[in-house]
């Protein structure tokens, strides 16, 4: 078999070739990490299982979880080594609460080193490592392999993996995925609920193979296409591991033709709202692609929490504090909040039933909201969210 | 010898005594200053050379002798070059180069050191240089490294002595006034060179704009200056000329930046009358930024901002967020307009702003300063001149002097370049001694000084990510295998003087590899 090359010449990555042959390591790298790099050869060769093979390592900076994952992929593809053995990697990974706070899922390139490094830093409610549509075809199969040592290596307060749709390449994708424990799967292109159960039979099966508990791994639709929106009440409820609904927009623009508008959107994202609520999910709105449009994406954001979404798509670390600033309770609302869960309280120890602020009465919803609110300024002011 | 730091320094130099590093301001000046001899040129006499060679001639450079420049053209400049490529021609042998710093466009003076024309450098080294010297054995004496403040006092104190200062100069005229922010290509200011024009046995003024008399502001005046050569070139302002000010895009360097302005604000410090000093670099110039809007929103207005400046400060000038730039250095157009039309963007020279023997610096007045390093250790003792490798690679700057200044020092860095940490259990050389230095500000959390516990509770009130060096440590290298460090040699090729003219540290040979 000829020689495999696997990896860029990118600052933070490698690039790694295999041939079947003798044991030889070489290593092409500064002289200070040169016998770092060679140890984690080694390693990972044990790790897979890969006696046969000739390496070379060229080095431009690479994190030791892109190393071990570049060379996997080399080894694998040149059929002399098996996947990566789980036993020095793993986050103990505990299950999140399906009602926690996402605010934003920032989405994350699966196959670029550099733009993973530290994405857990900038305070995003939700990670998420995207295989579909920031990863050509041809880098699919390095890229799952990167981001399962990636979920190795990093302990994410909620990180998901957007697999393909399952039509294409999301078979694989959940079964190299899968080992490294993500809290939940994307699924793109969602249309029916036959889509979010065939997901969910097929996640059980890899959860059983894994010694992962049956139902661990939670399941966020993405909604973004006609069909798909005039489903969206069947996709929410057709699992309980469907804990989020998420929107896009740009595809559904597209699938349906229109110009991408508030008005274009409004019935996509209220029946995305509906569809949620009526499932007692949340419903997460579409990315903004303007990055440098803070003005802009701040009035999108106080747009679909009016709406009554929970969460935004975020694409870059810098639209994270623009979009929590978005879905922060005002002062106003806050007061109201203190003043509704105060009174509820105190008719509470007294025994009265029904009561009123200002003669709105204050019925359960009302202060189920109240506390709602209360808890996002509290989460808001303890992190500073950056 | 051991230092205060527990650093092996040497106990001569040059067969010299040296001293050591006592603490960051344990030593007191005695004596009087070093001068220059006495002259006086009269009324008839031309200081106007027609050529660089006819200058040197003049000037009576011979073997042995000292010369300096400055590096207000940065990696532009063309004099260095200029000068020592006519040394040579003229056989000139065993010269000191004393220039303020050394960049990678000077990398020709390699070819001079193998050659003799150069055999001892006192002076920043950033690059190929320093490179060069790390391997050991090219210098007749070890290298002596100086912040910009150390450097002046170096001067004053007759520890350098200059024999030929060669000034490049924007715009002069033909009595020896000099500018900088003037002429075709203006450079910035030049005022790194008034100690060496009033200090050095001669003063040469080498201008590509002759202009009529009086040339002003005269950064560089006519009583200091024994000639002036009229030259095609003296240096491309390349980067300052056409550069744009480009805030990074980097996701963690805007990170960083961001916990940085935010501890500013958690410090309690950014009221009016607020002052602080912000670099060029990438991390210091978004958090100087990120400052500037706070300051705007609070409707606080600022006494002072150092420079180098940039179009950043300029603007906070004109918007009213500080009332006056204290500046060394240029590193844009719009600071250099900005210093000939905006009487309160003044010119500062390294003795007002950093001069450890003097009876007051800038820098002291500082409420905040942004700096940078290669490596960072537990003990927050500051690396910025070598690489974990022991290459010599980088200067000092200013950053001995104005960490030793401000009154919060907050060092902003990622936790890792590449494979290599950043923080390290013992930094490969010290700078700047971690009493000096407040906070270290990384992607992974903020540290305090454990003698800041002030600001440790001042941050933790704030919500700010604060943990402590081993804590950031421990996250970052969870990425990579430990790198091996270099083996050292007895070797000594450069001594780092802290401002005061103590060594703080000596850099060593590297020998090999652990």
């Amino acid at each position: 078999m000829s020689q495999v090359q696997i990896g860029t010449e990118n600052k933070g990555d490698c690039i790694v070739r295999v041939e079947r042959g003798d044991a030889v390591i070489r290593i092409d790298a500064k002289p200070l990490v040169e016998p770092g790099l060679r140890h984690l050869a080694e390693q990972t060769l044990d790790r897979c299982k890969a006696a046969q093979a000739s390496v070379e390592v060229k080095d431009f900076g690479a994190l030791d979880y892109v190393v071990t994952a570049r060379l996997e992929t080399a080894l694998r593809e040149s059929g002399v080594g098996e996947r990566c053995d789980t036993a020095h990697g793993g986050i103990d990974r505990e299950p999140t609460a399906a009602d926690r706070l996402r605010r934003t899922r920032l989405y994350v390139p699966g196959n670029n080193p550099r733009l993973q490094v530290g994405i857990e830093l900038h305070g995003a409610d939700c990670i998420l490592l995207d295989l579909e549509d920031s990863v050509p075809p041809s880098e699919k199969v390095s890229s799952r392999v990167l981001v399962r040592h990636l979920l190795w290596t990093v302990a994410f307060d909620e990180v998901w993996v957007r697999i393909n749709p399952l039509a294409t390449y999301g078979e694989e994708d959940l079964v190299e995925i899968l080992p490294g424990r993500p809290h939940g799967i994307c699924l793109p292109k969602a249309e029916s609920a036959e889509d979010v159960v065939h997901l969910s039979q097929r996640l059980a099966e890899l959860e059983s193979a894994n010694g992962v508990a049956v139902g661990t791994t939670k399941i966020m639709p993405i909604v973004e296409t006609a069909k798909g929106v005039l489903h969206a009440e069947q996709i929410a409820a057709a699992d309980p591991r469907v804990v989020v609904m998420a929107f896009g927009a740009e595809d559904f623009t597209r699938d349906v033709g229109s110009k991408r508008t508030r008005e274009s959107l409004l019935f996509a994202r209220s029946q995305l709202v509906a569809a949620a609520r009526s499932a007692g999910i949340q419903a997460s709105d579409t990315v903004f692609a303007d990055v440098d449009n803070r003005e802009a994406l701040l009035e999108e954001t106080q747009h679909v929490r009016e709406l009554g979404f929970d969460g935004k798509g975020a694409i870059n670390p810098r639209q994270i504090a623009v979009i929590h600033g978005g879905f922060a309770p005002t002062p106003a609302e806050i007061e109201h909040a203190k003043r509704v869960v105060s009174v509820a309280e105190e008719a509470e120890a007294q025994g009265i039933g029904a009561i009123a602020i200002g003669g709105k009465m204050i019925d359960r919803p009302v202060l189920e909201r109240a506390r709602r609110t209360l808890m996002l300024a509290q989460r808001m002011s303890a992190g500073r969210g950056s | 010898m051991r230092n205060a730091l527990g650093r092996e320094v040497p106990e001569t130099r040059a067969g010299k005594p040296t001293r050591p590093f006592m603490g960051p301001f344990a030593s007191t000046p005695e004596g009087t200053k070093a001068a220059r001899r006495q002259k006086t040129i009269g009324r008839s006499e031309d200081k106007l050379l027609p050529s660089l060679d006819a200058a040197i001639e003049a000037t009576g450079l011979s073997d042995g002798m000292t010369i300096s420049f400055h590096h207000s053209f940065r990696d532009g400049d063309r004099l260095v070059n200029a000068v020592l490529d006519s040394c040579a021609r003229k056989g000139i042998k065993d010269l000191r180069l004393a220039p303020t710093a050394l960049f990678p466009v000077h990398a020709p003076v390699v070819e001079h050191i193998r050659n003799g024309v150069v055999s001892r450098i006192e002076g920043s080294m950033n690059g190929p240089v320093g490179a060069f010297v790390s391997q050991g054995g090219k210098l007749r004496e070890p290298a002596v490294l100086r912040s910009h403040g150390g450097r002046w006092r170096a001067i004053e104190a007759g520890d350098i002595d200059i024999d030929v200062a060669f000034i490049a100069a924007p715009q002069a005229d033909r009595y020896g006034n000099a500018c900088g922010i003037c002429g075709k290509t203006p450079c910035g200011p030049i005022s790194f060179s008034t100690v060496d024009a009033q200090y050095a046995g001669k003063t040469v003024v080498v201008t590509n704009d002759l202009a009529p008399y009086p040339v002003h502001p005269f950064e560089i005046q006519q009583g200091w200056t024994d000639y002036v050569v009229a030259v095609d070139e003296i240096g491309d302002p390349g980067s300052i000329a056409s550069g744009t000010l480009r805030l990074t895009k980097s996701p963690t360097r805007l990170h960083i930046a961001r916990l940085a302005a935010d501890a500013v604000i958690a410090s309690g410090m950014l009221k009016d009358g607020f002052s602080f000093q912000g670099g060029a670099g990438g991390i210091s110039l978004a958090a100087t930024k990120y400052v500037g809007d706070a300051m705007k929103e609070a409707g606080i207005v600022g006494d002072f901002a150092m420079g180098g400046a940039t179009t950043l400060l300029v603007d906070m000038l004109r918007e009213g967020l500080v009332r006056a730039i204290l500046d060394g250095q240029a590193f844009d157009l719009d600071a250099i307009a900005s210093l000939r039309d905006d009487p309160a963007h003044l010119i500062m020279d390294p003795g007002q702003y950093a001069n450890y023997d003097s009876r007051g610096c800038s820098t002291y007045m500082l409420d905040v300063a942004f700096l940078g390093a290669t490596e960072v250790d537990l003990a927050f003792n500051v690396n910025v001149n070598t690489h974990s490798d022991g290459q010599l690679l980088h200067g000092i700057g200013g950053h001995q002097d104005v960490a030793a200044g401000a009154q919060v020092t907050m060092i902003t860095i990622p936790t890792l370049r590449g494979r290599l940490p950043v923080i390290v259990d013992e930094v490969t050389t010290v700078t700047t001694p971690g009493d000096v230095v407040d906070v270290i500000v990384t992607e992974r959390g903020v540290a305090v000084n454990p003698a800041r516990d002030d600001l440790r509770e001042r941050f933790t009130t704030a919500g700010l990510p604060v943990k402590t060096l081993e804590e950031i440590k421990a996250e970052a290298d969870r990425f990579i295998q430990p790198p091996r460090k270099p083996v050292f040699s007895d070797e000594i090729v450069a001594l780092i003087e802290w401002r005061d003219g103590t060594v703080i540290d000596a850099v060593r040979r590297v020998e090999g590899w652990q």
